[in-house]
């Protein structure tokens, strides 16, 4: 498998027939359809350095051929250190696993999956460039087993397709801080220039102490000036406690704030409304984000409300395919579409606002429908889709014909 | 026959070749829609002949299991098919016969059927709006229908084309739609419709329910539905009795007898979730109990007070169900309710599901893919292993699948319906769980694509 992109075109060059979205069309009942314009874009080194009218005669320019161009793609929680995609098929086993009997089968399986890691990484990536993402923040493993090789063969994949893809790097002790003896290489790693998170897991469910996990890693996140992201699946009173223990870190340790986030937090799925709006209110006010990859099915996540309370709330696509799940569609778009879906958001207004949940929040237009993407200056990090306008890409969920990372640009083949 | 059996270590040798770039590799993939992979067709080419013979088809052969008997892979073989008049002529060992058609490995798999589909009303292949409910809820709806559904009319003949053609896109060869029987439309969304099917009429069936989707007597649709139960369709249809005509056994009645005057089946829409609910599928066991000739040919759509049962009441409702042979045909709802669909199954009943609206005036998130139905119901039933992912395949085929529940074969043999797709999957499970591109179609032995 090979990228489904043809070679790029760098440095500086001019686009026409790019869709724009311009503004809001309303009537009497609100906003009715989304306004769009053709336009010419002139990127030159990694930047949008002009938007100008539309001049399809333009001999110089490469024909975008009236798709819609959007902020390319962010997944902000993938594992894409040990994917089992590229693989033959393997479903998950039909014993039924604990987490802590998931750690012993990672202890067995990782030395072999380390074998392969690298190659199956940047087929990962692939996958998800195919969709149009080009960032993603990414989580791997730390554990007594992997040592520092996970990160080493992650690295590598990400230089190999550095071109096209960047990624932030959340540390992850997934056999637990004390439970497996991890911290000592947590406390190496959380000195790496390139690690941008320390990680976590069910401070409650593995290591058995919440407060001397979290303690511990927001040490390590002052130390060394890193964020916090832990996955957080415990329920009940430990999920609860997890999460108001960590804000309340937070909430002493400006440092912390805009960049702690708990990832999935199941417990939110869990509680009276009126709890989780308590919840919701500490988190904004310590400024620390909820990172979902959209669950269903029982356990729906009360987004919306987090969202009326100011949340950040950030989505990724989690597993794609491995031992723990093989249902990710690695597509940020369809995680768009399924929040749709899940929260009722089908009038032209919220799909477009929809969106925001594939590009990181980036959108082309503010709630008003002024136009503040793109801008001059901005980055040249786009994609152009098949569709008219935001609101339709995320109902249905539009095939991406091109991206651009840092300027290069990609045309589907 | 004799297969030609594909251990798990060998299927892994050829994989890891084709990461190399050797046999197997999957062709190009060329395009995304609906966030899905399309695939290359392998089939291009060869359309129009109605004898032929497929070589390197990948067929199921039946289930490996643990030590505790717990299924854990598929195994699979390489085979010839021989196609002829519409039918799977014969089934033998893989050839390597220069003349017969490469399938390339691909799986082979029952074409797909969608059992709730609307492709009458659809704004598929037309400009993107938005859904924009007004107030007035299902009566709102009627009225905003009322005043639309005379332009959509004017082109709904190739907008049906449109969608039929996304459909078979997705594996998709068969379709129950419905078809609005109302004043407003009269008998015109049938007959547009029935042009579409005319004109694809080689590539794709489908069956028919005439929907009052305005009510029965809420706007007076009995002379239509009089009028087109008189016609070659195949079902009458329904909607919500008591919120949209005021009563439930007025309306149903009028259904039943319908339905049994022309011999057809039923399948009528139930949203109500509440008591009225309840009752209208009570209501509806009765007379089908009464009606033995309307068994195994009544369905009820959506049916979405099953999923406001107490469990011990989905159980009783659903032996009554099983009893009554009525079925229940769902777009499988993934938040806020959730249809108790093994406890359906568990009773026999006929489990069925479509994609209703693809891009309408109700809704514009469908895909057109039953596979994607059949994943999301993996995912919420969680049916995550290789043989709850296998079985969950019933659900895009409505239908036959390759293995029956103790891993024997059971499809295709010969003599069966030639409606058959190619995937680009290595078994039915890796099929539903990655909504694997569908590479080929086809429908009584017209190689679509």
């Amino acid at each position: 498998m090979t990228t489904p992109y043809t070679a790029p075109l760098k440095g500086n060059y001019k686009l026409k027939n790019v869709l724009l979205e311009t503004g809001y069309v309303s009537d009497e009942r609100g906003i009715k359809a989304t306004k769009t314009e053709l336009f010419c874009i002139e990127v030159n080194a990694g930047k949008i350095t002009k938007i100008f009218p539309n001049d399809p005669k333009l001999a110089t320019a490469v024909d975008a051929k009236g798709y819609l161009m959007l902020p390319a793609f962010s997944d902000m929680h993938v594992h894409l250190d040990k994917t089992l995609y590229g693989l033959p098929w393997q479903a998950q086993s039909p014993k039924k696993r604990t987490v802590l009997e998931m750690i012993a089968y990672e202890q067995e399986i990782i030395p072999e999956l380390l074998q392969t890691s690298t190659t199956r990484a940047e087929q990962l990536i692939d996958l998800l460039q195919r969709y149009g993402t080009t960032f993603a923040r990414t989580h791997f493993n730390v554990d007594t087993t992997s040592g520092f090789r996970s990160l080493e063969n992650l690295q590598k994949a990400l230089d190999s397709r550095k071109e096209s893809f960047n990624a932030e790097l959340v540390a992850f002790p997934q056999h637990g801080f004390f439970y497996t003896d991890s911290a000592p290489l947590m406390e190496d790693v959380a000195q790496m220039d390139h690690v941008a998170y320390i990680g976590g897991v069910d401070p409650y469910g593995i290591d058995k102490n919440i407060e001397k996990v979290l303690d511990y890693t927001v040490k390590l996140a002052l130390d060394n000036n890193k964020g916090i992201d832990i996955h957080l699946h415990d329920g009940g009173k430990e999920g609860i406690h997890t999460i108001e223990y960590l804000a309340e870190q937070a909430l002493q340790n400006p440092k912390l704030q805009g960049r702690t986030f708990v990832s999935h937090a199941f417990v939110l799925a869990q509680l009276p409304l009126a709890e989780v709006e308590r919840i919701a209110e500490k988190l904004a006010t310590a400024n620390v984000g909820i990172v979902s990859s959209i669950p269903f099915g029982d356990l729906v996540m009360p987004i919306p409300t987090l969202l009326k309370h100011g949340v950040e709330v950030l989505v990724g696509n989690d597993n794609v395919q491995d031992y723990w799940s093989t249902f990710g569609p690695g597509n940020m778009l369809a995680k768009a579409n399924l929040m749709a879906e899940i929260y009722g958001w089908r009038s032209e207004f919220d799909l477009s606002r929809t969106l925001r949940f594939a590009t990181h929040n980036t959108l082309p237009l503010d709630e008003k429908g002024n136009m503040q993407w793109p801008k001059t200056n901005d980055s040249a990090e786009f994609v152009l889709i098949d569709a008219s306008c935001s609101a339709e890409a995320v109902s249905r969920v539009s095939p991406t014909m091109a991206l651009a990372h840092t300027g290069a640009l990609y045309w589907k083949k | 026959m004799k297969p030609i059996a594909l251990t798990r270590k060998e299927f892994i040798r050829n994989s890891a070749l084709a990461l190399a770039g050797a046999t197997l590799i999957p062709g190009m993939l060329l395009a995304e829609e609906g966030g899905q992979l399309a695939h290359q067709k392998v089939l291009d080419g060869h359309q129009g002949k109605k004898s032929y013979t497929l070589k390197n088809v990948l067929l199921e052969t039946g289930f490996e299991y643990d030590g505790n008997g717990n299924v854990i892979a598929t195994k699979t073989g390489l085979f010839s098919v021989h196609i002829e008049a519409g039918k799977i002529k014969k089934i033998s060992a893989n050839s390597t016969d220069a003349n017969a058609i490469d399938a390339k490995g691909r799986l082979m798999l029952p074409s797909f059927r969608d059992m709730h589909i609307h492709l009458d009303k659809t704004f598929y292949g037309d400009k993107w709006q938005a859904v924009r409910r007004g107030a007035g809820g299902v009566k709102g709806m009627i009225a905003l229908e009322q005043q639309i559904l005379p332009e959509l009319l004017k082109n709904s003949t190739y907008k049906a084309e449109k969608l039929i053609e996304l459909l078979q896109s997705k594996g998709t060869a068969f379709a129950r739609s419905h078809v609005n029987i109302e004043p407003t439309s009269k008998l015109d969304s049938l007959r547009h419709l029935q042009l579409a099917l005319e004109n694809k009429k080689n590539s794709f069936g489908a069956e028919l329910v005439a929907f009052p989707q305005h009510g029965v007597y809420y706007t007076d649709s009995v002379p239509y539905l009089k009028e087109a139960a008189k016609t070659n369709i195949d079902f009458i249809g329904g909607v919500d009795p008591l919120s949209i005509d005021g009563a439930i056994e007025k309306t149903m009645d009028f259904t039943v007898q319908l339905a049994l005057d022309h011999n057809k089946g039923i399948d009528i829409h139930l949203h109500e979730s509440g008591e009225s609910g309840l009752k209208t599928v009570e209501y509806l066991i009765k007379k089908v109990n009464e009606n033995p000739a309307l068994k195994g040919k009544t369905f009820l759509s959506h049916c979405f007070v099953l999923g406001r049962l107490e469990k011990a009441k989905q159980q009783e409702m659903a032996e009554k169900l099983g009893a009554a042979q009525i079925g229940i045909v769902s777009t499988i709802p993934f938040a806020g309710l959730i249809m108790p669909i093994p406890t359906l199954m568990e009773n026999n009943v006929t489990v069925m599901t479509g994609n209703d609206s693809i891009v309408d005036h109700w809704n514009t998130f469908g895909t057109g893919s039953v596979l994607q139905k059949a994943n999301m119901a993996a995912q919420v039933y969680g049916q995550v292993t290789e043989y709850g992912l296998s079985r969950m395949l019933k659900l895009a085929t409505a239908g036959p699948i390759p293995l029956d529940d103790k891993g024997k074969q059971q499809w295709p043999k010969p003599g069966d319906d030639a409606n058959i797709v190619l995937i680009d999957a290595s078994c039915s499970a890796e099929a539903i769980s990655r909504i694997s591109p569908v590479g080929s179609l086809i429908y009584q032995g017209n190689i679509v694509y």
